[in-house]
C-alpha cells in the first residue's frame, strides 16, 4: 500500500474544515474518518499488482559503453485496470533508464515498456525487481508490490584497440608473403615453389625441382602457422590501480561524461589524459582527478588486439586469468569464436585486492601448455611484487616457454617527472624518477633472463604488445 | 565471480558473437547460471511482495507481545485505584500525603469546609466568620497574595511561602528547621492543649504582640499573632495535616484547633492540572486561541503524517551493488614524494633525479652503461660545453643544502639533458 500527494492534500484541506467547524475535535474525527474510508475504497478499487505477470526479453549482451534494450512486458489477468507507476530496479551501474514508468494496462490486455541500460563498468547486471503502484481511481492510495523478474545482461569488454587492427593486418599480410618478399628471414616453414623472379635470394633455389622442371624454381617461405599462443591475465591487486583515462564515464560521475567518451571511444588513442593536468598541481589535484580505468581493463584490451591478430594469424590462442588461482579459462575456441569467448570469460573478472601467486600460476601455465608456446603474461611492472612473486619462478616457465611480458605504464607518474619549478614538484618528480628507475631495474633483469617485456602508456599498449607479437612472429621465434 | 561458472561458460558454449549479434548458447549458459530459482529465463515473473498471510505470520508475534503489554497496562490502571496524581493537603485526597482524615475529622465536627481553587474564589468564600487555609502546595502570584491579604476572617497559613510578606503582613520567615516531634513551649491555647506535634519547615520571627511555639532551638516553627480583628497563624510545615501523619503525636489536636477554630473553613487548593488559569488578566497567549484552531493543528500534523508516508514510500527496494575499489595507480608514486617532502630527503630526491638523468642521457653519449663517472663527467661536459667540475658537482656532488638548492639541481639537469638530445 502507498499513499499520493491527494491524501496529504486532502489532509490539509480538512485542516480549514475543522478551523471553521462549530466543533472541532469531531470535524477532526470526521475528517480522519472520511479520508480512511477513502484510502480504503481506492485500495479496495485498485487493480491487483500480484496478479501481474511479466515476460522479458531483449539483449543479453552489450558492450561497455554501448547500449542494451530490455523489453519488459507486462500482462494484467485480472479483472480491473492497473494504472500507476513501473519501476524495473537494476543495480546503479547498469545505467537503467528511465527510472520510472507511467503505467496503464487495461483488464485482460499487456503492453510493452521498453527499458534502456548504459552500463559503467562490466560485469553482469542482473535486474533486481519490478515494482508496481496501482493506483485507485480517487487517486488517494495505491497498492504496491514487487515481483521479481530475472534477467541479466552482460556487460563485454569494449575491445577499443579494435581500430588498431586493420594496420596489424597489413602488417601480418606482409610477413605472409601475400605481399612480395624477398628475405628468407621473413619466415622459416616452407610454403610453395614458385618461379624465380630476378631479385629472389639465391640461396632459397630448389635445384631438385629446378632440375625437374626445367625453370629455375625458388622455394618460398612464410611465418610459422598454428603456434600457440598463451594469453595470462593477472587478476591480482596490480592491476586493481587505475591509470589513464576511463573511456566510459564511471558511476556518478556524469559531469565527466562527454569529456571521456570524446577521449575514449571516438576520439585517437593519443588523446592527453585530461585528469592528468588537472591532477598534477603538487600532486595534491587527487580528489579532482579522474580516477582512471583499472590496468586489468587495459590489459584486457591488449588481449584482445593480440587475440584477434594471432588467431587471424593461423595461431591457436588460449586464455587464462589468476590471481590465487586460475579465474577463468579459455581453451580450443576456434577462429572464428575466439573473441567472443574471450570476452565473455572476460566480462565477470574484476581485478581482487590479492597479492598474485606467481607459482601457481607457473604451475597452472604448465599443467595446461605441454607443447611450447608464447606465454603473454599481463601484469604490472611492479619491482617489489615481481622480484618476490614472478623472478624466483620464471626459469620453469622461460625454459619451456617463450615469455612476454606485457604492462601498462602510468602516465601520470611520466607527468609527475617532468615536474619543475617548487620544492613540491621537484620532490613529486625525484619519487616518480624513484619508480622509474624501480621498473627499468626490473624490465633489464626481466630481459636477461629472456623475457620480452612490453612497457607501454595505456592507450599505447595494445598496439605495443601487437607489434611485439609481430617482431616475434617475424624473427621466427614462435 | 565463480570461477568453474566462468570457465564451463567459455570452454562448452563458447559461441556467441560478441556483443554484435547477441544470441546463441553463451546466452542461455550466462542466465541459467544467474537466473537462479527461474524455471526458463524470460517466461517467470514472481511477486516477492507479502501476502496478508504472511503479514499474519510475521507479525503475530509482535501482535502478541503489543497486546500483552497493554493488557498489563489496563490492568495496572485498574487495580491501581483512583489513578489520579497525589493531591498534596487537599481535603478530597485520601491517599497518604492529601488530608482527607482532617476534612472528615472537621466535617465531624461541624465545620463547614469550602474547596476553592482559586484566589478569587477564596476571596469570594471568605467571611468574617471564616479560616482561610492557604498551604504552600498552592502556587500563589503576587496578585493572589494582595488579594487574599484584604480577606476578612482568620488565616491559616502553612508553609513559609515567599508570598508571606503580603499575605500576613509583619511576618518574617528566619530560616529553615528539620521537620521532627517539637514540644509546644508557649501559651497559645491551641498549641499547649495539642502538646507535641511534627513540626519544623519554614521558622519565623515572633512580630509584636504574637506568640511562637514548637521553637526549633529559639525560633518558632509556629507563630500566631492577632492583625486587627483578624487571627493570623503561620505554621512552618503542613506534614502534620496529612493522612500519613495525623494519627501521631498531638498533630490531629494542633490541626483541629487550628483549622476548626471558625465554624466555616475555606480550604484553597491548586487547580487540578491542565485547567486553565481562567482569571481576567491573567491570560496567556494560548487563552487567548479559539479551541478551534488547535485542533486545526492536531489535523495539519495529520496531513504532515500523510504526506511524509507519501514521500517517505519508496518504489521498490534500493538495490545494492559491490563496487570496485578506486585506487589510482600513481597513489604510490605520490605518497614517496610527501615522505619526501615531509622529511626534507634532499639526498634520496637528488640520488633519484641523478639516476634518472643518468639512464636516459648515458646511451645518448654512446658510453656504455658500465662506464666510470669520470668517462660520463668528460663525455658530457665534451658534449655541453659545461665546465668539467659544475658537471662533475651536478652528477655526483654532495645533495644540495636547501631545497631552493635542490629545484636548481633539478633545472640544471634539464637544461644538460636538453642540450645533449639537441646537438
Amino acid at each position: 500500500m502507498a499513499l499520493t500527494g491527494r491524501a496529504a492534500l486532502l489532509a490539509l484541506l480538512g485542516t480549514l474544515v475543522v478551523l471553521f467547524a462549530p466543533r472541532p475535535g469531531p470535524a477532526v474525527a470526521g475528517v480522519a474518518l472520511l479520508l480512511a474510508a477513502l484510502v480504503a475504497v481506492d485500495l479496495l478499487l485498485a487493480g491487483g499488482v500480484r496478479p501481474l505477470r511479466f515476460t522479458r526479453s531483449g539483449d543479453r549482451l552489450v558492450r561497455l559503453g554501448e547500449t542494451a534494450t530490455v523489453d519488459l512486458i507486462v500482462e494484467n489477468p485480472g479483472r480491473r485496470r492497473v494504472r500507476g507507476l513501473l519501476r524495473d530496479a537494476w543495480p546503479p551501474s547498469a545505467g537503467a533508464a528511465p527510472r520510472r514508468f507511467a503505467l496503464d494496462v487495461p483488464a485482460g490486455e499487456r503492453r510493452r515498456l521498453t527499458l534502456t541500460l548504459t552500463p559503467v563498468r562490466r560485469g553482469d547486471r542482473e535486474a533486481a525487481a519490478v515494482t508496481v503502484r496501482s493506483l485507485g481511481p480517487l487517486g488517494i492510495a495505491a497498492r504496491q508490490g514487487s515481483h521479481r523478474v530475472p534477467w541479466s545482461v552482460r556487460v563485454l569488454p569494449p575491445f577499443l584497440s579494435r581500430k588498431h587492427l586493420p594496420a596489424k593486418l597489413t602488417r601480418l599480410r606482409e610477413l605472409e608473403g601475400a605481399h612480395p618478399s624477398m628475405v628468407r628471414g621473413q619466415g622459416t616453414e616452407f610454403d610453395s615453389l614458385r618461379e624465380y623472379v630476378p631479385g629472389d635470394d639465391v640461396r632459397s633455389i630448389d635445384w631438385r625441382a629446378t632440375a625437374r622442371r626445367s625453370d629455375v624454381v625458388v622455394r618460398t617461405w612464410r611465418p610459422e602457422r598454428d603456434r600457440r599462443v598463451l594469453i595470462v591475465l593477472d587478476t591480482g591487486r596490480t592491476s586493481a590501480g587505475r591509470v589513464g583515462t576511463a573511456p566510459v564515464p564511471l558511476a556518478g560521475r556524469e559531469d565527466r561524461s562527454s569529456a571521456g567518451r570524446g577521449a575514449g571511444l571516438g576520439g585517437p588513442s593519443g588523446v592527453l589524459p585530461g585528469g592528468l593536468s588537472g591532477g598534477l598541481p603538487g600532486g595534491r589535484g587527487g580528489a579532482e582527478t579522474a580516477p582512471g580505468w583499472p590496468r586489468l581493463d587495459w590489459s584486457m584490451d591488449a588481449a584482445l588486439l593480440l587475440a584477434a591478430l594471432a588467431a587471424r594469424a593461423g595461431d591457436r590462442v588460449d586464455f587464462m586469468a589468476h590471481d590465487r588461482s586460475v579465474r577463468a579459462w579459455v581453451s580450443g575456441a576456434g577462429r572464428t569464436e575466439l573473441l567472443s569467448s574471450l570476452v565473455n570469460a572476460m566480462a565477470p573478472i574484476e581485478a581482487e585486492l590479492v597479492e598474485a601467486d606467481a607459482a601457481d600460476m607457473v604451475a597452472a601455465v604448465l599443467a595446461r601448455a605441454r607443447r611450447r608456446c608464447l606465454v603473454v603474461l599481463l601484469t604490472d611492472l611492479n619491482a617489489a611484487s615481481l622480484e618476490e612473486g614472478l623472478l624466483p619462478v620464471l626459469p620453469q616457465l622461460s625454459s619451456r616457454h617463450l615469455v612476454l611480458l606485457a604492462a601498462a605504464s602510468d602516465p601520470q607518474v611520466a607527468a609527475m617527472a617532468a615536474g619543475r619549478g617548487t620544492p613540491e614538484l621537484v620532490y613529486d618528480a625525484a619519487a616518480a624518477e624513484r619508480q622509474g628507475a624501480d621498473r627499468r631495474r626490473i624490465t633489464a633483469r626481466l630481459r636477461r633472463q629472456g623475457v620480452e617485456v612490453v612497457d607501454a602508456a595505456p592507450e599505447q599498449l595494445a598496439p605495443a604488445l601487437a607489434d611485439a607479437y609481430l617482431a616475434l612472429k617475424a624473427a621466427g621465434r614462435l | 565471480m565463480n570461477p568453474a561458472g566462468t570457465a564451463d561458460t567459455a570452454d562448452t558454449a563458447g559461441a556467441g558473437h560478441a556483443g554484435t549479434s547477441p544470441a546463441g548458447p553463451v546466452d542461455s549458459v550466462g542466465t541459467v547460471d544467474t537466473a537462479g530459482l527461474a524455471a526458463a529465463p524470460g517466461t517467470g515473473s514472481t511477486s516477492v511482495s507479502p501476502t496478508a498471510a504472511s503479514l499474519w505470520r510475521g507479525g503475530r508475534g509482535v501482535l502478541l507481545v503489543a497486546l500483552i503489554v497493554v493488557a498489563a497496562a489496563v490492568a495496572g490502571v485498574l487495580l491501581g485505584g483512583t489513578g489520579g496524581q497525589d493531591r498534596r493537603l487537599d481535603p478530597d485526597d485520601t491517599s497518604l500525603s492529601g488530608a482527607g482524615a482532617l476534612a472528615r475529622l472537621l466535617e465531624g465536627r461541624g465545620v463547614r469546609i469550602t474547596r476553592v481553587t482559586s484566589a478569587a474564589e477564596a476571596r469570594a468564600a471568605a467571611t468574617a466568620d471564616s479560616t482561610l487555609l492557604v498551604t504552600d502546595v498552592f502556587p500563589l502570584t503576587a496578585g493572589d497574595a494582595s488579594r487574599l491579604a484584604g480577606a476578612p476572617g482568620d488565616l491559616l497559613l502553612v508553609g513559609g511561602d515567599r508570598r508571606l510578606r503580603t499575605l500576613a503582613p509583619g511576618l518574617r520567615a528566619t530560616g529553615e528547621a528539620r521537620t521532627r516531634s517539637r514540644e509546644p513551649r508557649c501559651a497559645l491555647p491551641a498549641a499547649a492543649a495539642a502538646g507535641s506535634v511534627h513540626l519544623g519547615g519554614t521558622t519565623f520571627a515572633v512580630p509584636r504582640g504574637g506568640t511562637g511555639c514548637y521553637p526549633a532551638g529559639d525560633a518558632p516553627t509556629m507563630v500566631g499573632y492577632r492583625d486587627g480583628d483578624r487571627t493570623i497563624t503561620a505554621v512552618g510545615d503542613g506534614d502534620f495535616m496529612t493522612n500519613l501523619r495525623l494519627a501521631e503525636d498531638g498533630n490531629a489536636a494542633l490541626a483541629m484547633n487550628l483549622a476548626g477554630a471558625r465554624p466555616t473553613l475555606v480550604w484553597l487548593v491548586p487547580p487540578p492540572p491542565g485547567e486553565a488559569v481562567t482569571e481576567t488578566g491573567e491570560q496567556g497567549i494560548y487563552d487567548l486561541v479559539p479551541p478551534g484552531v488547535k485542533w486545526a493543528v492536531a489535523q495539519l500534523a495529520l496531513a504532515v503524517v500523510l504526506l511524509a508516508l507519501w514521500r517517505g514510500r519508496r518504489l521498490g527496494p534500493v538495490v545494492a551493488e559491490r563496487l570496485p575499489v578506486v585506487v589510482r595507480a600513481a597513489e604510490t608514486a605520490e605518497g614517496r614524494a610527501r615522505l619526501y617532502r615531509a622529511r626534507r630527503a634532499r639526498d634520496r630526491a637528488a640520488a633519484a633525479l641523478r639516476e634518472g638523468f643518468a639512464d636516459r642521457v648515458v646511451p645518448r653519449l654512446g658510453l656504455p652503461s658500465a662506464a666510470g663517472p669520470d668517462a660520463r663527467v668528460s663525455a658530457l661536459a665534451e658534449r655541453t660545453g659545461q665546465a668539467a667540475p659544475q658537471v662533475a658537482s651536478a652528477l655526483y656532488g654532495p645533495p644540495p643544502a636547501d631545497d631552493a638548492g635542490l629545484v636548481a639541481l633539478a633545472a640544471y639537469l634539464d637544461m644538460l639533458e636538453r642540450q645533449v638530445r639537441d646537438s
